[in-house]
């Protein structure tokens, strides 16, 4: 795919990168990370870390790239089945409204995957907050528009590739800062997502998708195979979102099982929606949670407050005719990628543009602010607060970063909100030129020293996850306006 | 994804023939160098995933005379032992009752690992293992490596270690296209064209059922290196109907071609079939002797013709230098 190992060139540097030799001495790093300054960490989730980093090498230098670094998967699993599914989606896919893959990285110590991608300075979860929390004020219409008509362009073509995101989210959702793509959308974030021609098991078997203010009611009632109408839902979920800077069912989730019943949530929709009926949606009768659940889903009585006024739009507005069919409740009837973007609603003034931050005229451009940078973390995932001996630790990256940058390492770290996202990418040619490395060049004191750390790391991310400040809603709850 | 026109598989993992035995020919040099250089050939794959060389074997290098030196196999002898360890995949598959998409994931993993490195360097029962593990992963069937390990008696620590390398020697190339799905596709669009009547459905499920067949075949050959997963499937097809008689395959053909608005003119597409049907007929699953012969020279050329000599290594290696994957691919 464009990385020049075309048939032909065969399979040149695929196993490329190197770790030099042992003996060495002089740089204590891997070669692959010798390509980078480390800046700091900017993101973490279930699945690794996320950092910020340049790029040195003379083309593109101080190019900024998002660095996405898997954990390892459990014990005798072998290589993350996540970082795994991740790669070899976005190895097919190319689109200028989804994160492109620009490099793979092996880090042998700990069999450990590092994908690289151009770095996003936004995305929407940021864009909505700071909107809410700072300016006090609706983000423009004509930004609101053109940041949805990106998204469903992207999703129109990962649906029409037969991939579902399912885990479309406001963080998944990524802008790119200044430069020659600003403003323009990115979707990123394809751990979940999968190809759903004839799959081998129903889909239901992965386990629980879509964190759950932006679960589709199929999913919440059960469904065993499901549609891309599930990430049209979250489109839909997410358009609300950014018009009144709010989640629009916004469910407390019950944690204790991972199911994906969750009854506060169908509360939370039918309270806006109305209650789903047979008559608007006739296959609703075999969902399991529906026939299970009779009582508490079928029994409670929910009045239509009308979802216009939820999102204080006019019910005759085009905007509002866009948002309810995309939460329609019958996946079937719910409107495709495709079909939105037909809808009248985008050939109105303000028209969408490829650059959503910066409104062609008049209107004042909001200044978003750059994504917080813990720099106190190196790519171990670990807290240097000691510049830490290079040769002594195998630590390879601490010692750079704190050079390069005058970083140093006790500076405090910024509070970092709803950090679960991946960056993105862009518009740089396919390098997978996967570099092995790390061997013992880096790490002469031994590997299991190493293991060690990351272990350590590990159970971190295992702690963190369980609070509720860390988990799928990445808002704090005392945040959370109860409107009903 | 759907699409196979925009897919690495068809961007980078269709061959011309001639590509083919340059590849296959590159790979077994580069053993041989090895072998001159260290006196065997297989690397060592640490839990690490990295890569190194055979330690250098002491008589091998001093008295460097070309008779004690093991003889290395050749590249006909290299495709008996893929084409014997491929009926092992199907084996092992079948008998873990694995769906045919992760046995041809598996296969096609296998065959373009080969393209690469030489079964000189890399066991291939090693391989195989890791394929099938890789093409469970993938095709969201998981199955832990224990359990794969412990079916079939093999460590499966072994598995993990290649897991990594197998990813690599692929280039993360991942999806794959075989020709199964697209056999159901031509079996619809010939239900349409034969009308629906009971007795028609039947006999194109038995021809669907014959091309299956006929496609695990063809998935034994190199033809999936060479010709997209459409023609393969078309190809099995037409060689299943020959038997079952269900179609008028010319006139199907070309409606086929007509309705994918393809530039293929038909003489082409003829051409390609022919030339399946000539891969499954050519080939040739090793005799008993031939296998004896080959495992005995692979042994010799793996370093471990004696058990002694065996352990020796192993010990030794706990001590050496490692050197990068990289490295070997400068050699490869």
């Amino acid at each position: 795919m464009g990385d020049g190992s075309s048939a032909t060139g065969g399979n040149r540097g695929l196993t490329g990168g190197n770790s030099n030799n042992n003996t060495s001495g002089s740089s204590n790093k891997p070669q692959w990370l010798q390509q980078y300054d480390l800046i700091g960490k900017i993101g973490e989730g279930t699945y690794g870390l996320v950092f910020l980093a340049r790029t040195k090498s003379p083309a593109n230098r101080g190019k900024s790239i998002a660095i996405k670094k898997f954990k390892q998967s459990k014990d005798g699993d072998g290589v993350s089945p996540t970082a795994i599914r991740e790669i070899m989606l976005l190895r097919e896919i190319s689109h200028e409204n989804v994160v492109k893959l620009v490099n793979v990285h092996i880090n042998h110590v700990d069999m450990s995957l590092y994908l690289a991608f151009d770095y996003a300075e936004h995305d929407l979860y940021e864009i909505i907050r700071h909107h809410r929390d700072k300016v006090n004020q609706n983000i423009n219409p004509y930004t609101v528009k053109s940041l949805l008509w990106q998204l469903l362009n992207g999703l129109n073509y990962l649906h029409s590739n037969w991939i579902i995101h399912r885990d479309l989210k406001p963080s998944n959702i990524l802008v790119m800062g200044e430069g020659e793509e600003q403003g323009v959308v990115k979707i990123a974030d394809f751990g979940l997502a999968r190809i759903y021609q004839a799959p081998l098991k129903p889909l239901s078997e992965n386990g629980v998708v879509v964190t759950i203010w932006y679960r589709a009611p199929e999913l919440l009632l059960g469904a065993k195979h499901y549609t891309s109408a599930v990430d049209m839902w979250a489109v839909g979920c997410i358009f609300a979102e950014l018009l009144t800077l709010k989640p629009l069912f916004q469910g407390a989730e019950v944690k204790a099982t991972p199911n994906p019943f969750q009854v506060d949530q169908l509360d939370k929709i039918f309270k806006v929606l109305g209650h789903p009926t047979l008559e608007k949606w006739p296959t609703l009768a075999n969902l399991p949670h529906w026939q299970q659940d009779i009582q508490r889903i079928q029994g409670h009585k929910y009045d239509n407050h009308g979802l216009h006024g939820f999102v204080h739009l006019s019910p005759k507005s085009l905007a509002y005719d866009l948002l309810s069919k995309m939460l329609e409740y019958d996946p079937r009837k719910r409107i495709t990628a495709a079909q939105a973007l037909e809808h009248e609603y985008f050939r109105m003034e303000p028209l969408p543009g490829r650059n959503a931050l910066v409104p062609s005229q008049g209107e004042k451009v909001v200044n978003y602010p750059t994504r917080p940078v813990d720099t106190t973390t190196d790519f171990e995932g670990t807290a240097s607060l000691q510049p830490t001996q290079p040769v002594s630790s195998g630590n390879a990256v601490s010692g750079n970063m704190q050079g390069a940058h005058g970083v140093t390492g006790r500076s405090v770290p910024r509070p970092m909100l709803g950090m679960q996202r991946m960056q993105p990418q862009g518009m740089t040619a396919y390098n997978l030129t996967s570099q092995a490395g790390m061997g013992s060049g880096m790490n002469p004191g031994g590997i299991p020293m190493q293991r060690g750390v990351t272990a350590q790391a590990h159970q971190q991310q295992q702690l963190r996850r369980k609070d509720p400040g860390m988990g799928m809603s990445g808002y704090p709850p005392q945040q959370k306006p109860r409107r009903m | 994804m759907a699409d196979f026109q925009t897919s690495t598989h068809k961007a980078k993992w269709i061959l011309t023939h001639q590509q083919l035995v340059d590849k296959y020919k590159v790979a077994n040099q580069n053993a041989i160098q090895t072998l001159e250089k260290y006196g065997a050939t297989l690397m060592e794959v640490d839990a690490d995933g990295s890569l190194s060389y055979p330690e250098p074997q002491v008589n091998a290098k001093d008295n460097a005379d070309k008779h004690s030196r093991p003889k290395p196999l050749n590249i006909e002898e290299e495709q008996f032992m893929r084409v014997f360890y491929e009926n092992k995949l199907q084996e092992v598959c079948n008998n873990f009752h694995f769906p045919h998409k992760i046995q041809a994931t598996a296969l096609i993993y296998f065959k373009r690992f080969y393209l690469l490195w030489s079964v000189m360097q890399h066991h291939p029962k090693n391989i195989m293992l890791t394929c099938i593990y890789a093409a469970c992963k993938i095709e969201e069937n998981h199955v832990s490596a224990e359990e794969l390990g412990k079916g079939i008696s093999q460590d499966h620590q072994m598995i993990l270690n290649y897991e990594m390398i197998i990813y690599q020697s692929l280039e993360f190339d991942l999806i794959v296209y075989a020709p199964y799905r697209s056999v159901e596709g031509f079996i619809n669009v010939m239900e349409e064209f034969c009308g629906d009547n009971d007795d028609q459905l039947l006999v194109l499920k038995n021809l669907h059922e014959a091309a299956k067949m006929e496609v695990d075949k063809i998935m034994l050959t190199d033809a999936p290196l060479i010709f997209p997963p459409g023609q393969l499937a078309l190809a099995a097809l037409r060689s299943s109907n020959e038997v079952h008689r269900v179609v008028d395959f010319e006139r199907y053909s070309r409606s086929i071609l007509s309705r994918q608005n393809s530039e293929h003119a038909i003489s082409k597409l003829v051409e390609s079939l022919n030339e399946i049907d000539s891969w499954v007929r050519r080939y040739k699953f090793p005799s008993e002797k031939d296998l004896k012969h080959i495992n005995r020279k692979l042994k010799s050329c793996w370093g471990l013709s004696s058990h002694d000599e065996s352990k020796k290594r192993e010990k030794k290696s706990k001590h050496k230098s490692r050197k990068s994957s990289n490295e070997t691919e400068n050699m490869a």
